[in-house]
C-alpha cells in the first residue's frame, strides 16, 4: 500500500512538473520571444515542430533499446515499454508531419516539398506503422512482441540510413530547406524550454502507457486464476 | 554432442537449402515467370503515363526499379509463403541447423531468382525505353540492390507468413526499410543510363553497401527470433 | 499578422491530439482500475 501511494505521488509530481513547463513553454513561445524577421509569425511552429521531431526520434532509440532487451530477457515489461514508446513516438511523428506540412505551405506555398527532414520522418512514420500493426496483426501475442521487437531493431538501424539517403538525394536536386536561420539568445532559450517540456511530456506519457499495459495484464492473469480456480 | 564441422559444414548446408530452392524452381518455374511477367506488366502501366520521347533516363531508371521493387515484394511475399504451406517450415525447423544458416540459404536463393529475373528484364527494359546500350555500372548497381532487398526482404517475408493480412504486411515492412535502397538504386541506374561514369554513383554506391553490410550482418542475428515456434 | 490561422491551427492540433490521447489513457486506466477491482473480489470470494 505504502509503495501504491508513493507511486502515485511521483507520478502526480511528475504530470504536475511536466504541466508547469509546457505552460511556461507556451508563454515563451507565445509572449517572451520576439517575431523572426523573415518568415513572420508562423515560423513559431518551430519551438513546437522540433521538440516534437527530436521525442520521436528518442522515442525510437527506447523502442530500439526495449527491443533489444525483450529479445534477450524475454521479460514483458520490456515489451510493454517498447509499444508504449513506440505508440507515443508514432503520435510525436504524426504531429511532425502536420505541422511541417502546415509550416510548408505558409512558407513555400506547398503542402509538401521534399524537405529532408520531413521526408525522413515520413519514412519513420512508416516503421513506426509498421511496428504498431505487426504486434496488432500477428497470430500470438508472444509472436507479436518479438516480432514487433525485430521491427524496432532493425528500423532503428535503418533509420540513419535512410537519412543518409535521402539528404544526399536532396544535395543532388536542392529544394526548399525548413527553418535553417541562426538562433538568436532569446529563441535559443524558448527552444531549450520547449525540448524541455516535451521530453518531460514524453516520460509521463511512457509511465502512464506501461502502467496502462502492466494493468491490462493483471486483468488477464487475475481472469486466467478465475478460469482455473473453476 | 556433435562436432563442429567448421566453415565448410555450413557453405555445404547453406548450399543444400539454396539448391533445394532452385531444384523446385526449375522444376515448376513458377516464380520465375511470373515475376518477369510481372515486372514487364509494371513497366508497361507506368509507361503509359509517359509520352514516348519524354523518357529521360531519370524517369526511365524510376520506371525499371518500381518494377524491381514491385517484383521483389511479390517474389518475397511467395518465397516463404510456400515453405508454410507445405509444412516444409517446420521440417527446416527440425534439422539442427544453425537459424541464420537458413537464413542464408533463404536469402540466397531469392537473391539467385531476383538476379535472373532482373538479367531478363534489363535488356528489354533498355530496348523498350530507346538507352543508348547497356551501362556497365549497372552490373554493379543491380546485384548491391537487390543483396540489400533479399537482405532485408527474407527476414519480413519470414515475418509476414506468420502474420494475418500477410499480403500487405510484406510491403508495409519492406518499402519504408528498404527506402535507402530504392533511392539509391533509381538514381545511380539514372545517372549511368545519361552517361555519367563511376564518380557520380559512388556515394550511391556507397549507400547501398553500407545498407548490404549492416542487414547481411544483423538479420542472420535477429532471423531465429523470427523463425520460433 | 498573416498566416495566424496556420500557427493557430499548428497549436490546436498539438493540444488536441496530445489532450485526446491522454483523455484516452485516462480513461482507459480507470476502466481497467474498476476491472482490477472487481475481479480481485471474485477471487476472494472463491478462496474464502
Amino acid at each position: 500500500m505504502q509503495s501504491l501511494k508513493r507511486n502515485a505521488l511521483s507520478m502526480s509530481s511528475l504530470l504536475g512538473l511536466t504541466f508547469v513547463t509546457m505552460l511556461a513553454a507556451q508563454l515563451l513561445v507565445f509572449i517572451y520571444v520576439p517575431t523572426e524577421e523573415t518568415m513572420g509569425v508562423v515560423q513559431r511552429i518551430f519551438y513546437f515542430h522540433v521538440p516534437l521531431a527530436w521525442n520521436s526520434f528518442i522515442a525510437f532509440a527506447v523502442v530500439f533499446v526495449c527491443s533489444i532487451l525483450y529479445l534477450r530477457r524475454r521479460d514483458m515489461k520490456w515489451d510493454r515499454l517498447a509499444r508504449t514508446s513506440a505508440e507515443i513516438g508514432f503520435l510525436f511523428a504524426s504531429l511532425v508531419l502536420i505541422t511541417g506540412t502546415i509550416w510548408s505551405k505558409t512558407a513555400w506555398g506547398t503542402w509538401w516539398a521534399w524537405d529532408p527532414r520531413l521526408t525522413t520522418t515520413l519514412i519513420l512514420w512508416f516503421i513506426y506503422l509498421a511496428y504498431l500493426l505487426i504486434s496488432a496483426y500477428a497470430t500470438e501475442e508472444s509472436r507479436g512482441a518479438r516480432y514487433a521487437a525485430v521491427i524496432g531493431i532493425i528500423g532503428f538501424l535503418d533509420v540513419p540510413i535512410v537519412a543518409l539517403a535521402i539528404i544526399l538525394w536532396r544535395t543532388q536536386h536542392p529544394g526548399p530547406i525548413i527553418f535553417e536561420g541562426g538562433l538568436t539568445g532569446a529563441m535559443l532559450l524558448t527552444l531549450m524550454v520547449c525540448i524541455l517540456a516535451f521530453t518531460l511530456l514524453y516520460f509521463c506519457l511512457l509511465v502512464q502507457g506501461t502502467s496502462l499495459r502492466r494493468d491490462r495484464n493483471e486483468v488477464k492473469m487475475l481472469k486466467r486464476s478465475i478460469d482455473e480456480g473453476k | 554432442m556433435y562436432r563442429s564441422e567448421g566453415l565448410k559444414g555450413s557453405a555445404d548446408k547453406i548450399l543444400t537449402i539454396v539448391w533445394k530452392d532452385i531444384k523446385s524452381e526449375i522444376r515448376t518455374k513458377e516464380i520465375a515467370t511470373s515475376l518477369v511477367a510481372f515486372a514487364l506488366l509494371v513497366i508497361i502501366v507506368v509507361s503509359f503515363a509517359l509520352e514516348p520521347g519524354e523518357n529521360t533516363s531519370t524517369i526511365a531508371a524510376g520506371i525499371l526499379w518500381v518494377a524491381f521493387t514491385f517484383a521483389g515484394v511479390l517474389g518475397l511475399s511467395r518465397s516463404f509463403v510456400l515453405e508454410k504451406d507445405k509444412g516444409c517450415l517446420q521440417g527446416l525447423m527440425l534439422c539442427p541447423v544453425d537459424r541464420s544458416l537458413l537464413y542464408l540459404g533463404k536469402m540466397l536463393s531469392i537473391l539467385v531468382f531476383m538476379l535472373v529475373v532482373e538479367a531478363i528484364i534489363v535488356p528489354v527494359f533498355i530496348v523498350l525505353f530507346n538507352q543508348h546500350g547497356f551501362p556497365p555500372q549497372l552490373l554493379v548497381i543491380v546485384p548491391l540492390a537487390t543483396i540489400g532487398f533479399a537482405a532485408v526482404g527474407t527476414l519480413f517475408s519470414a515475418m509476414a507468413v506468420n502474420t494475418r493480412a500477410r499480403d500487405v504486411m510484406m510491403p508495409l515492412l519492406f518499402l519504408p526499410i528498404a527506402a535507402p535502397v530504392i533511392i539509391a538504386a533509381i538514381k545511380s541506374t539514372g545517372l549511368v543510363l545519361s552517361g555519367e561514369s563511376w564518380g557520380a554513383i559512388a556515394s550511391w554506391l556507397g549507400v547501398m553497401a553500407a545498407f548490404d553490410v549492416i542487414f547481411l550482418a544483423v538479420s542472420p542475428l535477429v532471423f531465429e527470433f523470427v523463425i520460433e515456434e | 499578422m498573416e498566416n495566424l490561422e496556420y500557427l493557430a491551427a499548428a497549436y490546436s492540433v498539438i493540444w488536441l491530439a496530445i489532450s485526446v490521447y491522454m483523455f484516452i489513457l485516462y480513461r482507459r486506466q480507470r476502466q481497467l482500475r474498476r476491472e482490477i477491482d472487481s475481479l480481485k473480489e471474485k477471487v476472494k470470494e472463491k478462496g474464502g
